[in-house]
């Protein structure tokens, strides 16, 4: 175990090049960070679901404690970031279906891809939740 | 398909992509595999989602109970879940390294993510059962 702390140790004390303090950021690693980042996001989300699939099932009682997970401004907020996430993240993985194929990986259809990921995440998530307001 | 190292792995077909024998191939494929699933399952589950949002008890059980979103739901969290552990399980991998907290961090993905795949579904069978 002292060996282990040693190294360890070892290590932090080792000198560090600049990383994250000097990469210019660009938009396809920015993605790959959102598409981790929306990930985690929709593992939290589902979580926060299944308390409210809980209050739904057991009966009004349970779901006054969890109703605020879908309704009122946290509940349109919870559920507005949660779709926008899925959405990113569906759109990520779709990108890294297309480069799997070997397509469009030069440089411009690189930041295509991610541009399309952006900004078709948005886009996707507007949509939904206007056509969802005008379906009521 | 030309090889620049000129190493023979033995493999043909599909799997003569992938040259490495460590164990990272099947998760990869796995991922794959379940984005593909999960692609229209996610779609569907939004749509759901979002009706459920800002509706009293009765009209979001209404929502969740039609035969299809149930049968959407409960196919999008099956598989999500476990999509969702070894993506979780890869940032565990990047982020936590002292072996006790790993050990920790990845039961408890793996209990976590076992558990919210059996509560939806069975709130989601509870929610669409005939009265």
């Amino acid at each position: 175990m002292t060996q282990q702390a040693d190294t360890e140790g070892l290590a932090a004390r080792r000198p560090l090049s600049p990383h994250l303090t000097v990469y210019r950021p660009m938009l396809t690693m920015m993605m790959s960070i959102a598409h981790r980042i929306t990930g985690a996001a929709l593992y939290a989300s589902v979580l926060l679901l299944a308390l409210y699939l809980l209050g739904l099932a057991f009966g009004p009682g349970a779901f006054g404690l969890v109703s605020w997970i879908a309704n009122g401004f946290i509940g349109h907020s919870v559920m507005f970031l949660f779709t926008w996430a899925l959405f990113h993240h569906f759109l990520g993985g779709v990108r890294h279906a297309i480069w799997d194929r070997g397509l469009y990986m030069d440089p411009k259809g690189r930041e295509l891809l991610a541009q399309g990921t952006l900004f078709g995440g948005v886009g996707l998530t507007v949509v939904f939740w206007i056509v969802a307001a005008l379906a009521r | 398909m030309t090889n620049a190292t000129g190493f023979d792995s033995g493999r043909s077909g599909r799997g003569a992509a992938y040259v490495s024998d460590r164990s990272g191939a099947a998760h990869a494929k796995f991922m794959k595999l379940t984005a593909r699933a999960l692609a229209p399952l996610a779609i569907v589950s939004a749509w759901t989602l979002i009706g459920v949002v800002g509706e009293p008890y009765e009209a979001a059980r209404a929502v969740i109970g039609r035969p299809i979103s149930a049968l959407a739901l409960i196919g999008f969290i099956v598989i999500g879940a476990v999509h969702a552990r070894y993506g979780m399980e890869t940032i565990i991998d990047d982020y936590v390294h002292d072996p006790a907290k790993r050990e920790l961090a990845l039961k408890a993905n793996k209990w976590v993510s076992t558990a919210i795949a059996a509560v939806w579904t069975l709130a989601i069978l509870l929610i669409a059962a005939p009265r």
